[in-house]
């Protein structure tokens, strides 16, 4: 079973690993190509443990190039607060 | 991250003993004997061993630089250790295990495999009193009420008003002006909690997207500066805990409020909400699916641990028993009672005194008198550990799941009222102390 789903935005690019990584609870990483996002892939495996996650995520964002800088999630948005 | 809510009944009131309370006054006279061991995940270097695998079982640390520790925070692969400040290394903070954010606080960004002084503080001869290690970055609370930070920024959790990140302490610009007395660094926020500030004590900064920073009743992406926590005016707060995507505070009165993530798949909570219970708690602990909470007694109870001890068994985790959302007594503790608790990202480790009648004989030597024999309590102080083991984080020898407590075997005993246990738990891995007092040699 799936330790968890995670929006693929509330994942970061990691650009040592050239992957998407998502904290796993042994310590170590989640984490996600992606070439395995536009083959379809949706389980982000840690490389450490037995444990997964669900990865949510538009493929149609990953079939085309010109889309890829609204996917980096590691750019954090301020948001102001009232 | 994992620095649980303490504190302490007295005369049914409360007061507030962190954790990371620094035992100088026992240091004055007595001398102790200081035992470490480590366990579980330790391929950042996080075990303190100089090796990077993983422990079964709990490793006896011969580290100099830890034989007067006072307190530990461990984070997500890196730990933070304070010492005594009566001791000749004292109130020094040490860190090892993963720094590749900068969380280990020594200007670079490496990993360290044994504990290295964070040179910092000495240079600005701060004193540092309270510490906490969140998923990758790290938290300083000096004597004199300061704060600092570093380690990884991405999200605004380092509170100063960007996303950087930094490989020093920072001192956070936002608490100048006020006393900090604990901060609580949760997987990528943190909170904050001010000494002698009814009404706004607790605020929180980094990720809220889950609700983990209580500061709007509206959904947050993130915010890079302090902002108060809502919902905790009038509260005498005591304690912070932070884990996760998951926030928590313990007030004076016993009452736990958590926020953040929703516990065993409920919707997300922006504002603190009390837990429903009538119990009075002296501690908790949060983990990143549940909380542990001990009650005034040496009772411990879980939230939201449905699937605690059965992680590494997909079929058994899709076929558990219906989620439920109330505390649930942890069984298998029956006649115990419990001193400590501690968690991990979903592990759970509880320092337990076990009491048992001792029948000694009292020989008279007045005529009148025959012999007679009263009974006295002893104690024996023990760890014991559950939920997810895969990397020997129970340190039971296996690696090995638990849905119920097990005693972890440390190889000495501790029958002695004068040695005093704890216990620490990193994301993955888990640290326990002894401290054995010496009589004193006149």
């Amino acid at each position: 079973m799936s330790y968890d789903d995670v929006e693929i935005e509330d994942m970061e690019w990691n650009e040592e690993l050239q992957a998407y990584t998502y904290p796993c609870p042994c310590g170590d990483l989640f984490q996600i190509t992606k070439d395995e996002l536009r083959i379809g892939e949706e389980i982000a495996r840690c490389p450490s443990c037995s444990l997964y996650i669900t990865v949510i995520y538009n493929i149609e964002d990953f079939l085309d190039n010109k889309s890829k800088e609204k996917l980096e999630p590691s750019k954090q948005q301020p948001v102001a607060v009232a | 991250m994992v620095a649980p809510l303490m504190e302490e009944t007295e005369k049914g009131k409360s007061a507030l003993i962190n954790n990371a309370k620094p035992k100088i006054e026992e240091e004055e006279e007595e001398q102790q004997v200081v035992k470490v061991w480590s366990w579980g995940a330790g391929t950042d270097g996080q075990l303190g061993t100089g090796r990077l695998h993983d422990e079964l079982s709990p490793q006896l640390l011969n580290l100099s630089s830890l034989s007067s520790v006072s307190m530990l925070a461990c984070g997500g692969a890196h730990v933070l250790a304070l010492t005594s400040p009566s001791s000749v290394i004292g109130g020094k903070v040490f860190s090892w295990g993963r720094g590749s954010s900068g969380q280990l606080g020594h200007g670079e960004m490496v990993d360290a495999l044994y504990p290295k002084p964070v040179t910092f503080f000495d240079g600005h001869r701060y004193t540092i009193t309270h510490i906490s290690a969140g998923w990758n970055h790290s938290g300083f609370v000096s004597d004199s009420g300061c704060l600092f930070t570093c380690g990884d920024g991405t999200f605004g959790q380092l509170g100063h008003g960007d996303y950087r990140s930094h490989s020093s302490p920072v001192k956070v610009s936002s608490f100048v002006n006020k006393n900090v007395h604990q901060i609580a660094c949760g997987m990528r926020h943190s909170l904050v909690l001010l000494k002698d500030c009814l009404g706004n004590q607790v605020y929180g900064f980094g990720s809220g997207k889950r609700g983990q920073l209580g500061v709007s009743k509206d959904r947050i992406r993130s915010v890079s500066l302090p902002q108060v926590t809502i919902g905790l005016h009038d509260i005498e707060i005591v304690g912070i805990s932070a884990n996760g995507d998951r926030s928590a505070a313990l007030s004076a009165e016993g009452h736990l409020y958590t926020w953040g993530r929703g516990f065993n798949s409920t919707s997300d909570v922006n504002c603190p909400q009390s837990l429903p219970s009538s119990l009075s708690f002296s501690q908790a602990a949060l983990g990143w699916n549940h909380v542990l909470v001990l009650t005034g007694d040496g009772e411990v109870l879980m939230l939201g641990g449905s699937h605690h001890g059965m992680l590494s068994d997909p079929e058994r985790v899709s076929s558990t028993r219906p989620l439920s959302v109330a505390l649930e007594k942890v069984s298998n503790l029956d006649g115990v009672k419990v001193i400590q608790i501690a968690a991990g990202a979903e592990h759970s480790a509880v320092v337990t005194g076990k009491f048992h009648w001792v029948r000694l004989f009292i020989i008279s030597y007045t005529p009148f008198f025959p012999p007679f024999f009263i009974n006295v309590i002893a104690e024996n102080r023990a760890i014991m550990t559950w939920g997810w083991g895969e990397h020997g984080q129970l340190g039971l020898g296996n690696t090995c799941d638990q849905i119920h407590p097990k005693v972890v075997n440390l190889g000495d005993e501790f029958q002695n009222r004068d040695t005093q246990l704890e216990v620490f738990c990193g994301s993955g891995f888990t640290y326990a102390i002894s401290r054995h007092c010496l009589p004193s040699q006149t």
